[in-house]
């Protein structure tokens, strides 16, 4: 077991970062928890790797203050913050063996000959590297650069590891089983993990809370159950879940909520326009629902997508249930059940919070906070 | 290789057949020629040759003009070739990093390419010029300050400043070459393992651009044996006092001045040698320490 120092929590106050005239991120505060996985998570573009680089002290602020720990850091090198990151290529240094590239940091430190072998041996032991110590970066395949990359990281014993993007470069398979392994990780050594991605899976898996980031503004920053389940706009509706939640235009009025043509499509107590959103999966058939034209229809084995006609021409997705095949009339009625409805303003994207279903308000499970 | 590409047999060395001439008249011809004049007693203006074995080899080798001229080939050699890869590989290193006019720089730093080592020689002549040239304030205060016409030490400080503006194009675009491939990322990496920019140099950029800096240097050591010639024949014409009579001077002027066409190839084949050996050690001791991994 790796020594850990005590987890630090990390403070974002006012964070401003520009590029010459264009903000990448225009001002953002958030406090993100000592031991805490948060996975940072955003289209490409949003700003996320630059909030990382920020943290990690590879980038300037243009404004605002950063904390680790309670200590502020804005102003120190990367090496003065006891952190240390993951890159998306790896970036090891093709010409080390890999435990010189471990024990690089150490070296640079100045770490005695005898202690940097026994902590690489031992960095190296907790991602499960084994025997490949004397081999060259080019000789590895890329999860087993990965573990280099991670050892890397870990033999500092850092308060906050940083992670940009580390499993976009694997094959489906190995960004699966270094998921899980990522997971375990974390809850060996504790240390707070900050985690880039656009990988919603990666993101829902692998986070204590999430940050959803749009446009260097954080949409929603909570626990992967409640960004799934109460998401708190249009944006992160439509971005998280596969397939995406349907959005459709609607007003309400007299307890019902109607399309654009009058028809009406659920009954909530909503009144005015509001964009109604509900999960594909939870539109189910109902003999006495709406009338509906399949137009599209994709087959995933456990389950089929469907792409339905709502009557006025609106798209409404909708997921078989598990294990459903086939056997679907072209004439199908589908209901959307009232329990199931977000809405949200739709001006802002904001939901609305008289909106929220209400058979999901329980406590989210994930919140331990480190005493 | 696929035959049918060619209908005719004959038509791939017709299509290869300039180069093939060109080198052959020009490099394969000469190289021969110098050989065969190197064991003869060769007339000056033509008219037959007489085989006298190793007896021009005897000669030069015994003259102690030739070893002087050998010495001060290998000093050239080994100062030419460190100055100008060196400041190629400062000015590399410095247009590298992302510094305000560095986009200007790559640009000018290119444009020395384009003129040849006669010129370049030529206009460091009257830059250098004891009495015109920029230094020539200096000479009034301290009367003999920079005379590179009398002080062979002037004389090689000017060769070798002029050595090197002519060497900078070719060298700082390979050296930067190699520094902009190295990805951005390992920079990042080493500064969050608390490696600063200094270290970062040594540990990480100049290990990484060993390919290119064997490339340079086996270039650049080649070069200075047999590039010198342009800069000693306008700027010194081997003096003062026989003191930058190179050995690729000397075979010009023993051959083409004093009429010595056997002593003038004789020392071609052992200057021909002495870059075969120099480039071959290069390659089996010095690319060891190459790294080619990525």
């Amino acid at each position: 077991m790796l020594e850990t120092s005590s987890t630090a929590a990390i403070g974002l106050h006012g964070l401003v970062k520009s590029y010459g005239e264009t903000p990448v991120i225009p001002g953002l505060d958030a406090e993100l928890r000592g031991g805490e996985f948060t996975v940072i998570l955003g289209p490409s573009g949003c700003g996320k790797s630059t909030l990382l680089n920020c943290i990690a002290g590879l980038e300037r602020l243009s404004a605002g203050r950063i904390t680790i720990g309670g200590r502020e850091v804005q102003e120190e090198e990367p090496k003065n913050r006891r952190l240390a990151m993951v890159f998306q290529n790896y970036a090891l240094y093709p010409h080390m063996t890999v435990a010189e590239n471990i024990g690089y940091a150490l070296k640079v430190a100045g770490v005695n000959k005898t202690e940097r072998a026994a902590r690489v041996a031992e960095a190296a032991r907790v991602v499960e590297l084994g025997d490949y110590l004397d081999r060259r970066p080019g000789q590895l395949s890329g999860g087993q650069r990965q573990r280099v990359a991670i050892a890397r990281a870990v033999v500092r014993e850092p308060q906050v590891l940083l992670y940009d993007e580390p499993l976009s470069n694997l094959d489906a398979k190995l960004r699966h089983d270094m998921r899980r392994e990522l997971a375990e990780l974390h809850r060996r050594i504790g240390a707070t993990s900050v985690f880039v991605t656009h990988d919603q899976v990666e993101a829902m898996t692998l986070a204590d809370r999430i940050m959803v980031l749009n446009k260097g503004r954080i949409e929603q920053f909570d626990t992967p159950e409640a960004i799934y389940h109460r998401p708190a706009s249009t944006f992160v509706a439509g971005f998280i879940g596969s397939p995406a939640m349907n959005l459709v235009d609607v007003t309400g009025e007299g307890g019902v909520l109607r399309l654009a043509d009058g028809t009406a499509l659920a009954a909530h107590s909503h009144r005015g326009p509001a964009i109604l959103g509900i999960r594909p999966e939870l539109v189910v058939p109902a003999p006495d629902g709406l009338p509906v034209q399949i137009t599209y229809r994709e087959e995933l084995g456990a389950h089929a997508v469907l792409t339905l006609r709502l009557p006025d021409g609106t798209a409404l997705r909708m997921a078989t249930a598990l294990g459903q095949r086939g056997g679907l009339p072209t004439d199908l009625r589908v209901a959307l059940p009232a329990a199931e409805l977000h809405l949200f303003d739709p001006l802002t994207g904001k939901a609305l919070a008289s909106a929220t279903p209400a058979t999901q308000t329980k406590k989210a499970q994930h919140d331990h906070v480190p005493s | 290789m696929k035959q049918e590409i060619f209908r005719s047999r004959w038509l791939p060395w017709w299509l290869s057949a300039p180069q093939l001439i060109v080198l052959f008249l020009f490099f394969y011809l000469p190289i021969a020629l110098a050989f065969f004049w190197a064991f003869h007693l060769e007339q000056p203006f033509g008219g037959g040759s007489e085989f006298v074995g190793l007896e021009n080899f005897r000669r030069v080798l015994g003259s102690g003009e030739f070893w002087t001229s050998a010495g001060a080939t290998l000093l050239y050699m080994i100062l030419a070739s460190g100055t100008s890869i060196t400041t190629a590989l400062i000015l590399a290193l410095a247009a590298d990093r992302a510094l305000k006019l560095s986009p200007l720089a790559r640009n000018v730093f290119i444009w020395p390419k384009a003129v040849a080592s006669a010129s370049i020689g030529v206009i460091f002549v009257f830059i250098l010029n004891p009495f015109l040239g920029i230094l020539a304030p200096l000479n009034e205060i301290w009367p003999g300050f920079w005379n590179p016409r009398t002080n062979v030490t002037h004389t090689y400080i000017m060769l070798f400043v002029t050595n090197v503006w002519n060497a900078i194009p070719f060298t700082f675009i390979i050296l930067l070459a190699g520094l902009q491939a190295i990805p951005q990322e390992l920079h990042k990496a080493g500064a969050m393992d608390g490696s600063g920019p200094w270290r970062r140099l040594w540990d990480i950029q100049l290990p990484l651009l060993t390919p290119q800096l064997f490339v340079v240097i086996v270039l650049e050591v080649a070069d200075s044996l047999s590039g010198s010639f342009g800069l000693i024949d306008t700027m010194t014409q081997g003096g003062p006092g026989g003191s930058t009579n190179l050995l690729v001077y000397k075979i010009y002027s023993d051959g083409f001045k004093a009429y010595d066409l056997s002593g003038a190839a004789t020392q071609t084949v052992i200057l021909m040698v002495l870059v075969a050996c120099i480039t071959g050690f290069q390659y089996f001791f010095l690319e060891r320490k190459v790294n080619y991994d990525r």
